[in-house]
């Protein structure tokens, strides 16, 4: 039985080993009919070996495995053998385990070749080598230092899972942690000056609860921000827009405000100066005030042009978010008894519209930008009020109408019962 | 009010209108003299559950406040997916009193069901079914299964999120029925789902077919109980009895009693005004927490408990056959208890009904639990 399996697999394992040197990609045989590296896989799990048989248990899961490529794809040698030696020959191409600075080019011989790409999946990318070399990462490996991440790191070696399979350590929900493996590694980043404490600042931010808690794929992690392949810190002048990738509208203010240029004659980071980079918390109408969360503040003087219109905006604002919270105060409370409150509730629903964009307009910079929206939207909000005014004035009317109807109705009663009285009294007198 | 005499005593003659007075006016010209000797001769049992009479009457009235109130209510609302909701939402909002009359459509029709329930219960522990009144229960039974048609078809009538999924519900059930159930259903639908065709039916059915069948059978059933007169238990007639005239004593005591139930009821529209909700979407999932009005909710609580197949027959069938059997026994009452109709005592009648009441009582209590998840 292992004969033959081990004759089967030798027509795949021929194929790939004429290109698995990393510098052209091996063949694959149709999924319907290739076995695995049944060779490699069969002795790998017979030895019981926890260094050699793990990757060969992964394997089988892993999506190379399923496109019909074998273990000598990527290490070499001749699965045709069941001579050890033989199949670890270094004649017959085996390399055994990469070493981490040959890990890119192995991987990029097939992910770098559109050619042989496209028969796997015509979309996929085949960029990602020549934008490693780009990375901080790819960078480091070519100076000679081994301890960066290469493409093992991250995806994985031997169970290697689509990006898109939840299990999979490049998933987005689970990028942050597989980037904290290193990044979180006190030793190994103080080694490269970085901070160790990324990844628990992230963990605080409104990204990472969106991702985690809301389950918001889209919600920016490391790669976001960073790249993945051609991961590297975003340089001062580029923050803005790497922020303004989601928050387009943000980022068009920012730029076309006092600040924009502001910002980049003293080399400030737009968006980070005021919002964190990885801690980035619910921001809060308090970032304009003067108190402790307050941003503004840190930049300007108290008395000054700039200190006077945050207080502006800030004043704005908050005036009309409490117009509108009374506004709904007063319609719940309308509701809750018993009057039919919608309308004005969709209407009002704009003065919460006209809150957002205020808040947006803040990265205007300008008191004028925030005053207009606020304006508009302080008029719904006063409208819906006196529309919950009027309901509790009609609710009041129905009431007093009740009890006066109630009264009628109780002197009718009144009335009815002195005559069946009557009638009764008449009736029992002969 | 007559004295006590014999069997069934004499009660005092009334007095005739006036020469020249607006009621003497009117019955020469309209000639009602026939109505009005009718009028004068019934009369009344007094006896220790005479309360139970008057519980006819209140339903009478409820179903005229449902009438007057459905017209007025018919001058705005619009029969159709895209307005139904908007035009009760312009009842409640901006028709003057149309809050109220709205409110009290809504809540009367739910007393309208209780107190016909509790007529029909009444009406079968004191046996008034037996001979020669079957005709009378019968068409009363018929009548109570209009009511159910009337409540169950305007419920939907506002198009609300609430109203829309309990009517998909509702119109499963006939679904269940063995050969012709998918064709009823789709009949009652207008199609194979819930649409804006089975409001416009609905509709049709509640302002038309079921009041014009309701009146017709009304007035048989009116015209019965003037023929063969008020009930006495059978406990009651061996001994003698007073009674009183109709017109004035009894009427004005009913009068009581409906000024009693304008008031719970504008009290009712005042403090607690029907709920609207929302508008109904299609292709929205259905709300956790979806139920019918109350008076459905035994069947509907029943139906949850049986098991998907009883004997390779799918449970919900067995149910609703079940259901139609008991609506079918429920008419046949009269016919079935053959003591009550020789005017002996039927207590296995009255055990099976009170248990019956006791399960339905049940399962209404369990269905109005709130589903676990939901807030009550």
């Amino acid at each position: 039985m292992r004969r033959a399996l081990l004759a089967a697999e030798a027509l795949v394992a021929a194929a790939a080993l004429s290109r698995a040197d990393g510098g052209a990609p091996p063949a694959a045989t149709p999924a319907a009919t290739a076995p695995v590296s049944i060779g490699c896989v069969t002795c790998h799990l017979a030895l019981d070996d926890a260094r050699v048989s793990p990757p060969a248990r992964l394997f089988s899961e892993d999506v190379h495995a399923r496109a019909n490529l074998t273990c000598a794809s990527c290490h070499g040698g001749d699965p045709r053998t069941e001579d050890m030696d033989a199949a670890h020959d270094a004649k017959r191409g085996f390399r055994g385990k990469p070493a981490p600075r040959d890990v890119p080019a192995i991987c990029g011989g097939c992910h770098g070749d559109p050619a042989f790409m496209k028969r796997f999946d015509p979309s996929l990318r085949v960029d990602q080598l020549s934008e490693y070399r780009t990375s901080g990462h790819g960078k480091a490996l070519a100076r000679g230092d081994e301890s960066v991440a290469t493409c093992a790191s991250c995806h994985g070696a031997h169970g290697i899972l689509r990006v898109k399979d939840s299990r999979s350590p490049v998933f987005p929900a689970r990028i942050a942690q597989t980037c904290n493996r290193c990044h979180g590694d006190a030793a190994l980043m103080s080694a490269h000056e970085l901070p160790s404490d990324v990844y628990a600042r992230y963990a605080k931010s409104v990204h990472f609860e969106a991702m985690t808690k809301k389950g918001d794929l889209s919600s920016p992690t490391c790669n976001s921000c960073h790249g993945n392949h051609g991961a590297a810190p975003p340089q001062v002048a580029s923050v803005a827009h790497v922020c303004g990738t989601c928050h387009a509208v943000f980022a068009e203010q920012f730029a076309a405000s006092p600040h924009g240029k502001a910002f980049e004659d003293l080399g400030l980071p737009g968006c980070v100066t005021c919002h964190e980079n990885h801690e980035i918390v619910h921001p809060t109408d308090a970032f304009l005030a003067t108190g402790p969360d307050g941003k503004c503040g840190t930049c300007h003087d108290k008395d000054s042009e700039g200190a006077r219109a945050a207080a502006a905006m800030y004043q704005d604002i908050t005036t009309l978010k409490n117009a509108t919270d009374e506004a709904k105060a007063a319609l719940r409370r309308e509701a809750e008894a018993g009057m039919l409150v919608t309308r004005a509730q969709f209407d009002l629903s704009r003065a919460d519209e006209a809150l957002t964009r205020a808040r947006a307009d803040v990265h205007r910079f300008h008191p004028y930008a925030v005053q207009q929206t606020v304006a508009g939207g302080l008029t719904i909000a006063r409208t819906a009020k006196a529309e919950a005014v009027r309901l509790g004035k009609e609710r009041a009317f129905r009431r007093q109408g009740l009890l006066v109807s109630l009264g009628l109705i109780g002197v009718s009663i009144a009335a009815l019962l002195v005559r069946i009285r009557d009638l009764d009294g008449r009736r029992r007198r002969p | 009010m007559s004295p006590c005499g014999g069997r069934k005593l004499s009660s005092a003659a009334p007095e005739p209108p006036a020469p020249g007075s607006p009621l003497g006016w009117l019955k020469d010209r309209l000639g009602f003299e026939a109505l009005a000797h009718l009028a004068e001769k019934k009369e009344v049992p007094i006896q220790r559950f005479s309360l139970f009479y008057y519980l006819g009457g209140m339903a009478l009235f409820l179903f005229l406040v449902q009438a007057a109130t459905g017209i007025l209510l018919l001058l705005y609302y619009r029969p159709s997916a895209a307005e139904a909701f908007e035009s009760v939402q312009y009842i409640m909002a901006e028709v003057p009193f149309g809050w109220l009359i709205r409110s009290i459509h809504s809540w009367g029709a739910n007393l309208f069901v209780g107190v016909v329930v509790l007529h029909m219960v009444s009406v079968f522990f004191l046996k008034a079914y037996r001979a020669p009144r079957e005709l009378t229960w019968i068409s009363g039974v018929l009548l109570l299964f209009l009511a159910l048609g009337f409540g169950f078809s305007g419920y939907l009538l506002p198009w609300n999120t609430l109203a829309f999924f309990a009517t998909k519900v509702g119109t499963d059930v006939p679904a269940q029925l063995p050969v012709v159930g998918a064709l009823l259903s789709r009949i009652l639908r207008g199609g194979s789902d819930v649409t804006g065709a089975t409001l416009s039916r609905f509709y049709g059915i509640h302002v038309a077919i079921l009041p014009a069948t309701a009146t017709a059978l009304l007035a048989v059933h009116l015209v019965l109980v003037q023929q063969k007169g008020m009930s006495v238990p059978p406990s009651v007639e061996k001994r003698p009895y007073r009674t009183m005239k109709f017109v004035p004593d009894f009427l004005l005591r009913d009068m009581v009693g409906w000024l009693v139930a304008v008031g719970v009821l504008a009290a009712l529209a005042a403090f607690f005004p029907w709920e609207l909700g929302v508008k109904a979407d299609p292709f929205s999932p259905a709300p956790a927490g979806i139920r019918p009005e109350w008076y459905f909710l035994s069947m509907f609580q029943a139906l949850k408990y049986l098991p998907a197949e009883i004997g390779g027959v799918p449970g919900e069938m067995i149910g609703v056959l079940a259901f139609g059997a008991l609506g079918a026994g429920l008419v046949l009452v009269p016919l079935l208890d053959r003591k009550a109709s020789r005017g002996e005592p039927s207590p296995w009648w009255n055990r099976l009904a009170a248990a019956a009441l006791a399960g339905a009582l049940v399962l209404t209590l369990l269905a109005l639990r709130p589903p676990p998840g939901v807030a009550p």
